[in-house]
């Protein structure tokens, strides 16, 4: 016999019931699959999180591209007239600005874990908040290339600016994007 | 004397194997068997609120780890629309080879890391999930397969796009193609096997 937490029991037999099982075959059925998790060396915690990662990328647009075609394919358009592109990388970091303040009352927290499935792998990203409403974020990757460092960092202003944020300080160049940024008076 | 729990939990009752395995695996992972069991159920609740089983969120897991490794990154589908637009007019041709190449790689990247049969399923899915489509189906007999996906917002410059990066990574995947019938944001593709006549 297992003890469990009352609440937690109740969720199970509420979620048995939807599913027209027992109480008792749901339990077995999810130690089961998470035993056989586990056994093979995954943790099950993160594997729901990654389920949930992917939804939320899927929830706000995104879509996967092989990181050398991006790159390859943002040098090529910003060689063609990078004004334009940047033009639009700070209106598409505006719209998401927008749909993060729609959608949830802490939008800063929403983008920083946005960011998380948007730098995917690929480069450290750091968004902290300081004392008197400034920000300081941070955005390293060996791969990026110089064109794609210039639009994301545009990207990432669209968005911070819509949340109400300026730039006071801006440095960068291939592959290191630093801003700081302060609250709009 | 045996203790009596407390009054806010509940008891569940599990099958002896059950108790071993998790015993087994909470001792190794230095926790107690409820605490282990709590954390499962926790989790499974979890997956269950997106609609999903333990199972599905292995897949996603799977598929992620794959894609991780195939070096895919997340980025919004409006950008890479204005880029794909702004460049097909005069690079159309170049984009259509690069892409395709791409294709031919993970392909062969999928060849290498999955087991023999699991590669068109697994591309089912990654269609549905990493490039965001509507519908993606693809179906194998024992003389062809067939594809098809819908997209209700892709351009067609970038349907074009992903046309070529399939089809070559069906060709890696062994499979030619035989059949192709598409507009924007929808294709209905037929492959053979290669060698197979």
């Amino acid at each position: 016999m297992l003890a469990a937490d009352e609440e937690l029991a109740n969720k199970v037999a509420e979620l048995a019931s939807r599913r027209g099982l027992t109480v008792r075959q749901t339990v077995n059925d999810i130690l089961e699959q998470a035993l056989r998790v586990e056994e093979a060396g995954i943790s099950l915690k993160e594997v729901v999180e990654e389920r949930w990662m992917l939804e939320k990328a899927q929830e706000i647009g995104f879509t996967f591209v092989p990181e050398h075609l991006l790159y390859q394919v943002v040098d090529a358009a910003y060689g063609q007239g990078g004004k334009q592109l940047s033009e639009n990388w700070r209106g598409v970091g505006r719209w998401y600005g927008k749909y993060f303040s729609a959608k949830t009352d802490k939008p800063l927290d929403a983008f920083k874990e946005a960011m998380g499935l948007l730098t995917f792998g690929a480069s450290g990203f750091s968004l902290e908040k300081q004392k008197d409403d400034r920000l300081t974020v941070a955005c390293v990757s060996e791969r990026f290339t110089e064109g794609f460092t210039e639009v994301f960092s545009l990207f990432i202003e669209g968005v911070l600016e819509v949340l109400g944020y300026e730039v006071s300080d801006r440095e960068v160049s291939k592959g290191i994007i630093k801003l700081k940024l302060s609250k709009r008076r | 004397m045996r203790s009596q729990p407390p009054e806010d939990t509940k008891l569940l009752i599990l099958p002896t194997h059950l108790v071993d395995r998790l015993k087994a695996i909470a001792t190794r992972q230095g926790v107690s068997l409820s605490s282990f069991a709590a954390e499962s159920l926790e989790q499974a609740l979890r997956a269950n609120e997106m609609d999903a089983s333990l199972s599905d969120a292995v897949d996603a897991y799977r598929l992620s780890e794959i894609q991780r490794g195939a070096g895919m990154v997340d980025v919004p589908r409006s950008s890479l629309n204005h880029l794909v637009k702004r460049l097909y007019a005069k690079k159309g041709e170049e984009l259509r080879r690069v892409w395709g190449e791409a294709g031919r790689w993970y392909g062969e990247y999928l060849r290498a890391k999955l087991q023999p049969g699991e590669a068109l399923g697994f591309l089912e899915k990654e269609l549905l999930v990493a490039w965001n489509l509507d519908e993606a189906e693809i179906r194998e007999s024992d003389t062809e397969v067939a594809v098809r996906w819908v997209s209700f917002t892709m351009t067609g410059e970038f349907t074009e796009l992903l046309l070529s990066y399939l089809s070559a990574v069906m060709e890696a995947l062994g499979f030619r193609e035989v059949g192709r019938d598409s507009l924007r944001g929808m294709a209905t593709l037929k492959y053979t096997r290669i060698g197979v006549k």
